[in-house]
Order: structure tokens, then sequence, then C-alpha cells
């Protein structure tokens, strides 16, 4: 017995060692040290912009899953040539979004916000178990940011290239399963009421004006998601944007705008779009911001150059 | 899937780990197998039906083998010599019989799941028919499993193992977890008695198969991957590059599958290692081989134990290959009589062993190749032999032997390479870029790694090389380990574990090797 204790406390300790080493190296790997002071907030890939070189980024998407599912930065540069990131976490309360858009425009000077709409609805208390676990990624950020030491390691020697691969997907998470949704008069067979709280609507009104203050287009959009979005959700969130003056893009009202094929491109039986159903949605949202007219085309700028190679190594990994 | 996913370590095998170590010793067993069935099932689903076939197969065939030996028994136990030979041979037939049909039985799963689609292609090649390509999708290790099959049967039809009456060891013989999708191809007789010792998870056992997983994760993630970033170009635009960019591609790949599945097989052998049970080997240091023969005694060692034991011994001992044996004896000479007969073995082997790995034209010649290099070197051994002494050149010189493994290795790269091509046309193109196109000072080292991933590979290779060399001399590294101080085994573990979070070539913008062997 004694024996086993002894195992079973040296296993212990050498857990702990490690989790200290991890958390040091994870800090020491860090590009933006600044990002630290942040983090506690969020996950790790949304507070990446903070790694993104200064003033380089034209549109800032945040959100829930719906916004990291729904719109792939890297297809916005290849057809588009603007500059995107996702700002977004899994299950993501309105408070979180909006110290995401504060945080994005610390460094960055963004013309366009896009914000999906479903975190209007959800309720800051009731927050699901697993949201709290995403804060430990924070703490171990190595295995987010590992292929940093190129910076760090061998400094004196030159390769040309500070690329480090660590965002080439610029907060988009591409998951490429199928699995197809049934729930297709979802718009009206759930005929809960839903109401904007007014706590989200006040940090709704902060976003607007952070986006005022910023001179920043901003746009409300609700993505395909038959699993959660109702009719009423989509006529209090009408609303809303019509009481501040903002565009909404309503693709589950207006289905015909995306035509999703629910049998090939949700992920998760309806809750969200997969890979094929981005493409269809981040191109109709390129079109559209496209007509604003206040976004620059960097692919020939050979500044943006990292993009380019992002874009190389990005379709790479969907292989 | 694959053993170096969390899904696989962290959630799959700890759980597995937990549950186990407070399950009751008799119940162990079957705590195993339902594990490797449920890994199964989600990975095959319904095909598991084909899995349980085959076990029943086998188990049900070897019963009735082994109560026909009994009857045989009973009945010569009082009979002259000459009835006894009769009723022997007539047991005999009677066995041979159930034998072939458990062979076909499951050699036609085999070939429906992984040979049809090849199969027709072949036919529509010769006739010019239009036979549809089925898209089918095998049941997970079904090569590996069905190996293990007949490997059983066999022994039993011969004698030289006994009928197993526990089903629930029969049924983890074929679906053990660990060693269901990549092998080794374990003879029953290697894991009849591990499965019998029900071992505790005990701490040395759960540190010990720690450490062969943490360096198989190394040899994957740090090596493997990171060289994956240059093959996978190569071999996809070859045309680009030139003859020593390719044989560059060549080596890296050949290290690149050594690494991928003797990485595996740490993994899975730490696995079964954490439950105190002992698998065989795959791999004994395959790049110190002096010659072909030696290196496939060395690579992949269970799958060639496989081909000895039930293809060349066989075709060897048949009847008409020992007629042809005397007759050649006597005609010709001793010598071409036993190179002959080991030439036609030889073929059979080569011919399964390259399809075994795969339908396709690649690895058919891909066999072939390794078939015409170690008959060729049976063929010239005697005259190597005879011109060394003619030039007073030592055999046993250091410089020799280091000769000798430079000329195995880069027949090996060559073999490595046809065995990658994706078909006939890209592997002929490819080597002949390298033999008509070969210039070293146009070697581009620069695709998809930099200087800072060299550095790297050098050290994680300095490593390897270091281990090999150590067991090599028949030390046993990990026990060695085990005996110095607390204190710089756990700086070792700790540089071990960090080492591959920091430089394994994992996240966006890599793509990880997939399993390699388990689509074989």
């Amino acid at each position: 017995m004694k024996n086993i204790m002894n195992n079973v406390f040296k296993s212990i300790i050498f857990m702990f060692i490690l989790l200290v080493l991890l958390g040091i190296l994870s800090y020491v790997l860090l590009t933006n040290k600044e990002n630290v002071k942040k983090y506690g907030i969020n996950v790790v890939s949304n507070n990446e912009i903070l790694s993104e070189e200064k003033n380089t980024i034209d549109v800032i998407a945040i959100g829930d899953s719906l916004i990291y599912s729904s719109i792939s930065p890297m297809i916005l540069w290849k057809n588009y040539g603007f500059t995107s990131f996702d700002c977004a976490s899994a299950a993501q309360v309105i408070s979180d979004t909006y110290k995401e858009l504060k945080y994005g425009v610390e460094t960055q000077k963004p013309k366009v916000v896009i914000m999906e709409a479903d975190v209007l609805f959800r309720n800051p208390k009731k927050v699901p178990w697993y949201y709290k676990f995403t804060k430990i990624e924070n703490y171990l950020s190595l295995f987010h940011h590992h292929n940093n030491w190129k910076k760090y390691l061998f400094s004196f020697i030159n390769t040309n290239s500070n690329f480090t691969k660590e965002n080439i997907f610029k907060g988009f998470k591409y998951i490429n399963k199928t699995k197809p949704g049934t729930n297709f008069n979802y718009m009206h067979a759930n005929t809960k009421k839903y109401v904007i709280s007014d706590e989200n609507a006040e940090y709704f009104e902060k976003i607007v004006d952070l986006c005022n203050e910023n001179d920043i287009k901003l746009l409300l959009v609700s993505f395909p998601n038959m699993r959660r979005w109702t009719y009423s959700k989509s006529e209090e969130a009408s609303e809303l944007a019509k009481k501040y003056n903002i565009e909404f893009i309503d693709f589950n009202k207006n289905q015909d705008l995306l035509n999703i094929d629910w049998k090939t491109e949700s992920r998760d039986g309806g809750g969200h779009l997969n890979y094929s159903g981005a493409i269809k949605a981040t191109n109709f949202i390129g079109e559209y911001i496209k007509k604003y007219g206040i976004l620059k085309d960097h692919r020939n700028d050979k500044k943006y150059n990292n993009w380019n190679e992002a874009y190389k190594y990005y379709i790479e990994s969907l292989k | 899937m694959s053993y170096f996913s969390l899904k696989y370590l962290i959630i799959f095998l700890l759980t597995i780990v937990v549950v186990y170590i407070f399950t009751p010793k008799k119940l162990r067993n079957l705590l195993l197998l339902l594990a490797s069935y449920a890994l199964f099932i989600k990975v095959s689903k319904k095909l598991v039906v084909f899995l349980l076939l085959s076990t029943l197969s086998i188990y049900f065939s070897a019963l009735l083998m082994n109560k026909l030996d009994l009857k045989r028994n009973k009945e010569i136990e009082k009979v002259s010599k000459e009835e006894k030979k009769i009723i022997k041979e007539k047991y005999k037939s009677k066995k041979r019989i159930i034998l072939i049909l458990t062979i076909l039985f499951n050699v036609a799963f085999l070939f429906y799941f992984k040979y049809l689609n090849f199969f027709k292609e072949i036919i529509n090649i010769i006739f010019s028919s239009d036979l549809k390509i089925l898209k089918i999708i095998a049941p997970m290790g079904i090569s590996f499993y069905t190996l293990r099959a007949l490997s059983y049967v066999i022994d039993v039809y011969n004698e030289k193992e006994e009928a197993e009456r526990n089903i629930i060891k029969i049924m983890l013989y074929l679906s053990f977890f660990p060693i269901i999708l990549e092998g080794p191809i374990a003879s029953y007789a290697d894991v009849k008695n591990e499965f019998d010792k029900k071992s505790s998870v005990t701490y040395h056992n759960f540190c010990f198969g720690c450490q062969r997983i943490l360096y198989g994760l190394f040899k994957k993630l740090v090596i493997a991957d990171r060289l994956n970033q240059f093959v996978k170009i190569i071999f996809k635009s070859y045309m680009n590059y030139s003859g020593s960019t390719i044989f560059l591609g060549a080596i890296f790949y050949t290290i690149l599958l050594y690494m991928e599945f003797s990485g595996t097989m740490d993994v899975v052998n730490g696995s079964a290692e954490i439950f105190g049970i002992k698998l065989p080997e795959n791999f004994r240091q395959p790049f110190f081989s002096k010659n072909i023969s030696e290196f496939w005694s060395r690579w992949h060692i269970t799958l060639g134990l496989w081909f000895k034991n039930y293809i060349f011994y066989p075709v060897s001992l048949s009847k008409p290959v020992k007629k042809l044996s005397t007759f050649l004896r006597n005609k010709v000479s001793v010598r071409f009589s036993s190179l002959t007969m080991g030439a036609i073995a030889l073929f059979a082997v080569w011919t399964l062993n390259g399809l075994w790995h795969g339908a396709g034209f690649t690895y058919m010649l891909f066999g072939y190749y390794h078939f015409i290099l170690i008959l060729l070197g049976n063929i010239f051994e005697p005259l190597i032999i005879k011109t060394c002494d003619k030039l007073k050149i030592s055999r046993n010189t250091k410089i020799y032997k280091f000769l000798q493994i430079i000329k195995t290795s880069i027949l090996v790269f060559i073999g490595e390479l046809i065995f990658r091509a994706k078909n006939l046309t890209v592997a002929f193109g490819m080597l002949k870029r390298i033999f008509l196109n070969f210039n070293i000072t146009n070697t581009n080292f620069s695709i998809g790694l930099d200087i800072k991933d060299y550095i790297v590979l050098v050290f994680a290779l300095i490593i390897v090389l270091v281990i090999s060399i150590l067991k090599e001399k028949n030390m046993n590294v990990r026990e060695e380990l085990s005996k110095k101080h607390i204190v710089i085994r756990w700086i070792i573990y700790y540089a071990l574990i960090i080492g591959i979070i920091i430089f394994g070539a994992y996240g966006p913008g890599y793509a990880p090797v997939e399993p390699i062997y388990a689509d074989f």
C-alpha cells in the first residue's frame, strides 16, 4: 500500500511539474506577449488577431461557432483579396463578443464588422459547461503556438521568412464532416417566443457605438442553423437591426439566398455548415461587402505576401 | 483511426486502463475484448460481422480438427504400423478439407474487400471490357487479422498448436485493439500465454508502456510528419524536380515510412505493455542490414515470418517442387537445384507480399523488385566471396560492412519509391529522372522544409540512430534508463514530451502522414 501511495504521489508531482513547464513555455513562445494580459477572457485562437500585423485586417467577424463554421477568411482572401479574421468561440456570450471586438480594434482598423445574431439570444447565466474549459487552453497555448520556436530558436539563421503557419486559418475552423439536417420546417415548427434580454440589448448597443466611433460598417447576419434558429429570433433580430439602422442578412428566413443543401452541407444535422456550406456562405458575404466599395483588394500588394503564403498552406491543410 | 490521435491515446486508451485497474482478474480479457470490439464497431460499424465470421470459422474448424486428431490417436493405438499409416492418411485428408475450406472462406472475404476491384481492372484491361468498379470499404485491419486467422488454423492443422476452447481468447487474438489496425501479425503461440497472465496495470508496466508510446509519438510527429512536407510534394509533381531531388524524396520517404510504421509499433507495443502484454517486435534496426534478405528479416518481421512459415516452406516442400528439385539435382547440379527451389518459393512469397501491401501494379512491381534482388544476391554470393578472396579484400572490415549497408539502403530507397508512386508510369518516370537527370548541384532541399526544420530533423535522427546503435549492441535502453536517478529520468521524459509538443509537425499547415500500413 505504501508503495502504491508512493507511486501515486510521484505521478502527481510529475504531472504538476509538466503542467508548470508547459505553462511557462506557452508564455515564452507567444508571439505577442501582450496577449497574455488579454487572455483569460476567451480561447486562444480568437485572440490571435492580436498577433496579426497592425492595421492589416479589414474585416472582423464576431460571434459564436456559427462564425468560425461559416466564414473562411482564406476564401475571402482568394476570391476578393479582403483580409479578415474570425474572432469567434463556441457558445459565446455577447459580453465576450463585445470584448473581442474591443481588442480587435485596438490593433486593427477594420472597415467592416460581421456579427452573428445568435449571440443576442444567449443567456450569459446559462453558458454550457464546456465553455469554462476553453479558458484552460489560454494557459497551455503551447499546443497552438508551438511552431513559434522558429522565431526564437536558432534566431541567427535567416530563413527569409518568419512565416510560422500558426494562424493560416485566421480563426476559421475547418470541419468537413457531413451529417444531414432534417428539420426543414424549423422556422415555423418552433413557436417558442424569444426576447433579447435588456443586458444583451445593452451590449449590442455598445457594439454599435464602438463601430460608429471607429467608422466601421456593422453587418448583422444569422447564418443557416436549423437546430437553434427560429422565426421568433428572426423577428426580434430584425427589429433590433432596424432600431439601429443596421443591415441584417437573415439566411434562415431567406433560405433562397444560399440554397443550402442540408443533405450535404451541414456537419451536425443542421446546426452548423460544413466546409462546402461555408464556401457558399463566405462567397455570398464576400459579394455583399464588396458592394460597399470600401474594401481594397490586397492580392497584389507586396505588404500582404504572407496572406498568399498562408493560402498555400491553407489549401494543403484541406487535403 | 490513428493510434497517434488524442482520441485514441487520451480518451480510449486511458479510459480502458482506468476501467481495467478496477476489473477483477478473471474478467480482464473480457474487458479487453469488449474494448476491442467497441473500437472496431466505431470504425467499421456493421462490417464487424466479417470479423465475427472469420473468428467463428477458425474457432470451430480448429476444434473440429482437434477432435479428428483425438479420434485418430485413439484409432491408431492398437493397430499395426501399416494400418496406422492408412488411418493417419485418412484423417489427414479429412483435416485438409476442413483447412482448405476455412482458408477459402477467409481469403474470399479478403479477396472481395481488397482485390475484387483490382481483378476487375485487370480483366477490363485484358478484354477491353467495362466491369463496374465498386466502392468497397473494407473492415478495419482485414489484411492483418486474416493472416493471423490463417496462421492459427494452419498451426492447428500441423499440430503445432492446440485448438483453443476459450472463444474469448480467440476473439481477442483476432481483434485485440492495439494490433487490429497495423499488426504485428503475431502467431497464436506468441500471445496466448500473454492473454493468460491477465496481468495487473503495475507502475512499472504503465511507465514502460508510456515511455514506448512517447518514443513512437516522437518518431511520428517530429520526424515522419515533418518529412511529409517534402515527400508529398515530390511524389505529386516529380516532373518539376531534378533526379537528385527525386532521389532525396525517395530517401526521405523511406525514413518517413520507417518512422511512421515503427513509431506506430511503439505505440502498439506500448499500449499492450501497459496491460502487461508483450507483443512480438516488428523491427530490428533494418537500416543496419548488409543485404536485402537481411533487411526483410529486420523490417516488418512478423509479416516476413508469416510468409516464411506459411508460403516459403510449404511451397519449397511441395511435391511438384521437390520432384523438380530431384530432377535438377540429378541432371544439372545440386546448387542449381537448390537455387531453383528457392527461386520458385521466393517468387510465390514476393508475389503475395507485393499483393498483400496493396491491390495495384506498383505493389506487384515492388514485390518482384525484391524477388529479383534477393535472387541475384543468392546467385552472385559465391562469386562475390571468391572475388573478394582473390583480391584479398576482407569482408569483415568495418568499411566493407559500411559499404554493404549503403548499398542495401540505396536499393531499399528505390524499392520504396516504387512502393509510394501513384502508378507505374509515375514510378518509371521518377526512376528515369533519377538515372538520366541526376545532378547533385541541382538538388532542391527547400521543398516544404526550411533550414530550421533540417536542424530539428538532424537532431531527431541522431537520437534515433544512437538508440538504434545501443539496441544493436543488445543494450536494453529502457531498462538502463530505469536504473538512472529519478532526476535524470524525469529530465529525459520532460525533454521528450516538450520536444514532441514544440517540434512536432502538427497543427495548421501540416498534413500528418496517414497511417500507411492501416490501408494494407
